[in-house]
């Protein structure tokens, strides 16, 4: 384990300065946080290849609509969103083929912005409309097969699909096709209030509805030019890290499973149970739901700081026994230990987030590099282990359990102040446009919000999930079909946030 | 290894007696809705609601969809003499209808479940099989049908198995509005079960598409599909109302503890 540093971070004025030189780009005013660049229609590609050089990773391409019509890419670089934006509205479609992290959300936009019945740019096979039944394989060989693994799979789990080609034990290659959920969730927010626009952020993807509901209000917050008064934001870290906990311990369950470790599961279970609960004590549902609101939170939660402290002494007792025996166990680490192996430079050029980057050793973490709401005042210490395997990405999420513990005595510690505030009134017509960010359990969300009059006119969710899940195409190295289950454990991801 | 026996016995019991007894769900649950009072509404109150389960009469009446309803409290904040969050587990109901709280009759009729699984649960009894499908939920429905196979609920004391195939199960667990790629999956998924069989939707958005019914992405919910004996609503749903729709749609519940 190592204490993250993002590397130096420049005086914004200075990146500012030489930055917009460099592209040649416009600087345009933004909130603080974001460095807004403009450049034209055609120096679009080449800048994008400009901030790849000097290290900015890739966080999503979308089409905006304030203040015009526009492509626009995003960065972190920094401590800082790099937004560069050019006018027009539909990507070419050839970046993704020289730089891996942008392929997937660039063919996103292309096909969604051709509609249904145009071409898939240079990329072949539609990524957002899968069919089940479409094998392709690339693999030549005898006795090389392929196995259609979903969208319909073994166990409660969420629809998406891998074809694996394989002859048995090696996995030459295996493609990941997401997309078999998608509702339109970005559709849905337009015309709704941000009061309303809430309760839909939540079910982008359940299992982090705080991580989306504090990223869309924080992104709303911003482009209104209010804040959330302190104690609400305190209220956000802790529901954010009890999701967080709830989060890595359903990963950690779910990997105790796979290898048959039924104590283990069963163990980790009780104790995932015991934050669920807490969740329904505090906010009255299980998953943290209906309380954060854009401009604050809607109520305080519904425990006594003493007694939610001894439900976390409690479990984190529990915890340290369960994680002392799991990691003493050796038919459990011995199939997490070199599996699912990702080196960094593979984990960089995909601009990967949360855990899964933080285990192949990259500190990267939105609460560290852009520290937002509590994080602010909270001191962070960014979990990293550089192996890259399965085992990796199960002990950062070991030691962000304990740091989401540490934090959290911390955050309720600072809620014993008198109590204050908790929303402030949103300007009834305001209009803007902002990106909002969190640390999701999965990694780094992004959330994209313009307002017109009140009302939301349009929002993209770069979820942390969609960045992900394009490595795992890369995560059978040295690895055998039967590693499948604890390589996908320890991705831990969610396929409704990816699909949307 | 052997360490973990000890682990495994430490703390004893935390398994619930759900249903032999009641299982109370925290104060401040928001479990459901209750309408306390249906008449004389104002004509504006149905917009309050962001999925349209509220609904006005031309007398003014008022009546609640909970197939609809993401207990998302916007009526509770804005009507709190009219609705309120009651905190209980138990939701689901056999019949679309028996969802629909007020209203000139009240609450809906429970309906007899359509097939015959009911009825052969008796032969079935502590062997049966569930199979789960997702056709586009937003996660958190996956964590509570999982959370049934936990120390805390044990559904397998009563008898429920979980299944990798279709053809070995007697249950479907649909969650999800039904996205327009899983709806192929899904109907071949039910047509290879074998009869008797029935098919629960879990979760609002299973129940009517909830928030996340947009357009012609999705069909708005399961039944837009397949036939749907049990409902469970909720956003979602906790796994003691899962649970109780599991009951319901094998019949081990009786007609008495049916609660609507």
């Amino acid at each position: 384990m190592s204490a993250g540093g993002g590397g130096a971070v420049g005086a914004p004025g200075e990146l500012t300065g030489s930055l917009a030189q460099r592209l040649g780009a416009a600087v345009e005013p933004g909130p603080p946080g974001e460095l807004r660049l403009r450049v034209g229609a055609g120096e679009f590609d080449s800048a994008v290849r400009t901030l790849r050089e000097v290290g900015a990773r890739f966080v999503s391409i979308l089409s905006a609509d304030t203040p015009e019509r526009a492509l626009v890419a995003v960065f972190a670089l920094h401590g800082e969103l790099v937004v560069l934006r050019a006018p027009g509205g539909a990507p070419d479609g050839t970046i993704g083929s020289w730089w891996p992290a942008v392929r997937w959300a660039e063919q996103e936009l292309v096909e969604r912005c051709s509609g249904d019945g145009g071409g898939a740019g240079g990329y072949g096979r539609r990524l957002t409309a899968p069919d089940a039944d479409l094998l392709d394989r690339r693999v030549d060989g005898l006795d090389v097969f392929t196995i259609p693994y979903g969208p319909v799979r073994s166990g409660v789990f969420e629809a998406i699909q891998f074809q694996i080609e394989t002859g048995g034990e090696d996995v030459p290659r295996i493609q990941t096709r997401p997309f078999f959920k998608h509702r339109g969730m970005e559709q849905r927010f337009a015309g709704l209030t941000p009061d309303a626009g809430v309760h839909v952020a939540e079910r982008v993807a359940g299992v982090a509805s705080v991580a989306y509901a504090s990223a869309f209000s924080q992104a709303v917050e911003r482009a209104l030019g209010v804040a959330a008064p302190p104690r609400a934001e305190r209220w956000r870290a802790v529901y954010a890290e009890l999701e967080r906990i709830a989060c890595h311990l359903d990963v950690i369950a779910k990997q105790a499973e796979a290898a048959a470790l039924y104590v283990g599961q069963a163990r980790f279970g009780i104790l995932k149970e015991q934050v669920m609960r807490l969740r329904a004590t505090l906010t009255g549902s299980r998953f943290g739901r209906g309380v954060i609101t854009p401009g604050g939170v809607r109520f305080e939660g519904a425990m006594e700081l003493d007694e939610l402290l001894l439900a976390l002494a409690g479990l984190e007792r529990e915890l340290r026994r369960d994680r002392r025996l799991f990691l003493a166990t050796a038919s459990m680490t011995d199939r997490l230990i070199g599996s699912g192996r990702l080196p960094r430079t593979l984990v960089e050029d995909h601009s990967a987030v949360g855990p899964l980057a933080r285990g192949s050793g990259l500190s990267t973490d939105a609460r560290h590099e852009r520290p937002y709401g509590d994080y602010l005042r909270l001191g962070l210490r960014v979990v990293t282990h550089r192996e890259g395997d399965a085992m990796a990405r199960v002990n950062v999420r070991f030691g962000e359990l304990s740091e989401s513990l540490r934090i959290l005595r911390q955050s309720i510690d600072h809620l014993r102040r008198p109590a204050g505030e908790l929303a402030v009134a949103l300007p009834a017509d305001g209009a803007g446009a902002a990106f909002g960010w969190a640390e999701a359990p999965q990694g780094e969300l992004v959330i994209w919000v313009e307002i017109r009059d009140g009302l939301i006119h349009r929002v993209h969710v770069a979820s942390p999930s969609l960045r992900n899940w394009a490595l795992f195409d890369h995560a059978f190295p040295d690895d055998v079909l039967t590693d499948f289950a604890f390589i996908e454990h320890s991705f831990g991801l969610s396929v409704a946030g990816a699909d949307r | 290894m052997l360490e973990w026996i000890p682990r495994g016995l430490r703390g004893g019991r935390v398994t619930t007696r759900y249903p032999h007894r009641e299982e109370a769900a925290p104060p401040g649950y928001r479990g459901r809705v209750a309408l306390l009072n249906d008449a004389g509404a104002e004509r504006g109150l149905a917009t309050v609601c962001p999925t349209g389960a509220i609904a006005l009469d031309a007398q003014r009446r008022l009546t609640l969809d909970r197939g609809r309803c993401i207990l998302c409290g916007a009526c509770v904040a804005a009507e709190p003499e009219r609705f309120a969050f009651e905190s209980r587990y138990q939701t689901a109901a056999r019949s679309r209808s028996a969802l629909i709280a007020g209203g000139p009759d009240g609450a809906g009729g429970v309906e007899p479940a359509r097939r015959a699984l009911g009825e052969r649960a008796a032969a079935l009894r502590r062997s049966i099989h569930v199979r789960h499908i997702d056709c586009g939920s937003d996660g958190s429905e996956e964590w509570e049908i999982q959370a049934l196979w936990n120390p805390h609920y044990d559904i397998q004391r009563l008898g429920f198995f979980l299944t990798a195939a279709p053809r070995h199960a007697d249950v479907l667990l649909v969650t999800g509005p039904v996205t327009s790629a899983m709806r192929l999956p899904l109907e071949r998924t039910w047509e290879v079960m074998p009869e008797p069989k029935a098919l629960v939707a879990v979760g609002t958005d299973a129940c009517s598409g909830g928030l996340s019914a947009a357009g012609s992405l999705s069909a708005g919910g399961v039944d837009a599909v397949l036939g749907v004996d049990v409902y469970v609503p909720g956003s979602p749903p906790a796994p003691i109302a899962i649970m109780h729709g599991l009951l319901l749609a094998t019949g081990l519940l009786g007609a008495a503890e049916v609660s609507a």
